[in-house]
């Protein structure tokens, strides 16, 4: 008996640092973030309570949240939907027993330890207008040049590029260790039914990495939902040209960390919290239906 | 399996051709923004444009040029502390709560891992904010404290793995009088090598390419991460390629020797945890 209490008391000094840690690094910063979204706040003045004003604001009289929700909306979708496709693809070529495979895989995983910043900034030259690589090679097909991070809608596309660019290679990990764990004698079975390979894909793999798919897709809203290095590094900190790449993530720094608004930046958090946190559920909601129906 | 290796391989030499020529493709797709940058790193300002891989003649003092304009060793020591700290803290602390978490039941304990489970979901964007003004509060700012908070996401990953050991591990240390704290420290601990491995390596990249924390919280340089710095010389120097570049390898290699050293556990963490998607 002595034992298990020993243990018991052990459990709680070896949580006890970490929830210590959870409690002032999270818990505290949660609550107090609310707190911050009643009120308005430079840091220097003190906080004046202003009830729900911050959030009126928000959707009612601040045109820029628009533009920033809808396009964050956009980057969103035009990094998802390619990733999901591509990713799909390159997990079933990297899925195959082929000679040097393991190299390939290696190889096509690299951009994962890459950050966005340095990624930013190599694209940029990618990018560039006058002089950069991917106008020089349109150029050899007779097209272009194209003003990649210099028009609105431009810099848009070039964002989701890079953002896919970057994807890609993790979706492709989760999606190839799901693939791996769908029984070969599946596959054999259908190839002995005669079903093409194409039919293979679609009737078997895709169903059966349907949770992997579902992680992926949820993961990569909330990471493009709340982007901020890549679109801070590729187009210089204020969401431009105009408003082309004002996304909420940028958004949100410039009224905490630019204009000091602390309380209005943080009504505009715990927004994208709630729309996140909506979505997830919904995601979560339609994949389990989809799986039920099957 | 071989046999199905031997059939793609050998009975269908077309179809092998165009696979090995799609993954040629993907990996180029992957790689030519770095190949550029290397040979951009390489080239003169003035021919910074033309579209050849390997230039003529290879312009190495753009990496002396870095040297000179930002400094580089200052930053690359300071990073390599952060994440250094970071990761010994989270493996320690996660470590230590994951195994309680997972072995030494206590009142509570089911709850308060739930509540942990949640604080988790909430994003950075929520959090970023009320944690600079703690920082502030603490007169942390633009101190070497505030890029060594701990990070906290590793006691589930750990948690799960305690799970998976046998417990007869445990129980014979216990019948030999062992208190809980030898239990995980000598036995248990040595027996999560991989578990550990995953979460230092996921914790050391996440550090290193860190950038919101470092941008909000540092204004010095002397104390400046490489991210930090790089976006500083961008600002500085804009389109003066050939040094951009120089500075985007540099910034680039460690992390490639973090990724070809310990490629298996750096991609096992991503597909555990969801990170990486960034």
């Amino acid at each position: 008996m002595t034992r298990t209490r020993r243990r018991a008391w052990a459990g709680r000094v070896f949580v006890a640092p970490n929830l210590a840690a959870l409690a002032v690094f999270m818990l505290f910063p949660l609550g107090f973030s609310l707190y911050m979204s009643f009120q308005r706040w430079d840091l220097f003045t003190p906080a004046k309570f202003v009830g729900l004003a911050n959030f009126r604001t928000l959707f009612t009289a601040d045109p820029l949240f628009l533009i920033a929700l809808r396009n964050t909306v956009v980057f969103t979708v035009g990094t998802i939907v390619p990733t999901v496709l591509i990713s799909l693809v390159v997990a079933a070529l990297l899925n195959r027993k082929l000679m040097g495979i393991g190299f390939f895989r290696a190889v096509i995983f690299v951009p994962l330890a890459v950050s966005s910043v340095v990624m930013a900034v190599v694209w940029q030259f990618v990018f560039n207008v006058d002089d950069g690589l991917l106008n020089t090679m349109l150029g050899w097909i007779g097209l272009g040049p194209v003003p990649w991070l210099v028009e609105p809608g431009w810099a848009m596309v070039s964002l989701c590029m890079v953002s896919v660019w970057r994807s890609v290679p993790f979706a492709t990990v989760v999606l190839l260790a799901a693939m791996q764990g769908v029984p070969e004698t599946l596959y054999e079975a259908a190839k002995i039914d005669g079903a093409s390979e194409w039919r293979r894909f679609v009737s078997i793999t895709v169903p059966l990495i349907r949770g992997a798919l579902s992680f992926v897709v949820i993961i990569s809203i909330i990471n493009a939902f709340q982007a901020f290095d890549l679109v801070y590094v590729l187009t210089g900190g204020n969401g431009g040209p105009e408003t082309g790449t004002y996304v909420l993530g940028i958004m949100l720094f410039q009224h905490a960390f630019a204009f000091l608004d602390f309380g209005y930046a943080s009504a505009l958090a715990w927004v994208m919290f709630a729309i996140l946190l909506v979505l997830t559920v919904l995601q979560l909601r339609f994949a389990r239906r989809v799986s039920l129906e099957n | 399996m071989s046999g199905l290796t031997e059939r793609v391989i050998k009975v269908n030499v077309v179809r092998a051709a165009a696979l090995y020529a799609a993954l040629i493709v993907v990996a180029w797709c992957a790689l030519f923004p770095m190949l550029w940058a290397l040979s951009g790193s390489l080239k003169k300002e003035a021919g910074v444009s033309e579209p050849t891989l390997l230039p003529a003649h290879p312009q190495w003092s753009n990496y002396g040029l870095v040297f000179a304009l930002m400094p580089f060793w200052r930053m690359l020591l300071n990073t390599m502390l952060y994440a250094g700290c970071v990761t010994v803290g989270q493996v320690f602390f996660c470590s230590l709560a994951g195994y309680a978490f997972a072995r030494l039941p206590f009142r509570g304990r089911d709850t308060l891992f739930l509540l942990y489970l949640a604080t988790l979901m909430v994003p950075l964007t929520v959090t970023v904010i009320p944690q600079f003004i703690l920082m502030r509060t603490f007169g942390w700012t633009d101190t070497p404290w505030a890029m060594i908070i701990p990070g906290l996401f590793g006691t589930y990953l750990m948690r799960q793995f305690f799970l998976t050991l046998p417990t007869d591990l445990e129980e014979a240390a216990i019948l030999d009088g062992c208190s809980p704290w030898q239990v995980y420290w000598r036995i248990m601990l040595p027996h999560t090598k991989p578990a550990v491995m995953v979460l230092a390596v996921l914790t050391w990249v996440n550090v290193w390419n860190d950038f919101l924390w470092p941008l909000v919280m540092i204004q010095r340089k002397d104390i400046a991460t490489l991210t930090l710095g790089l976006v500083w010389l961008q600002g500085q120097y804009v389109s003066r390629w050939p040094v951009l570049m120089a500075a985007s390898i540099l910034i680039l290699l460690p992390l490639l020797g973090v990724y070809a050293f310990a490629q298996r556990a750096f991609l096992r963490g991503i597909t555990v945890t969801g990170f990486g998607g960034r």
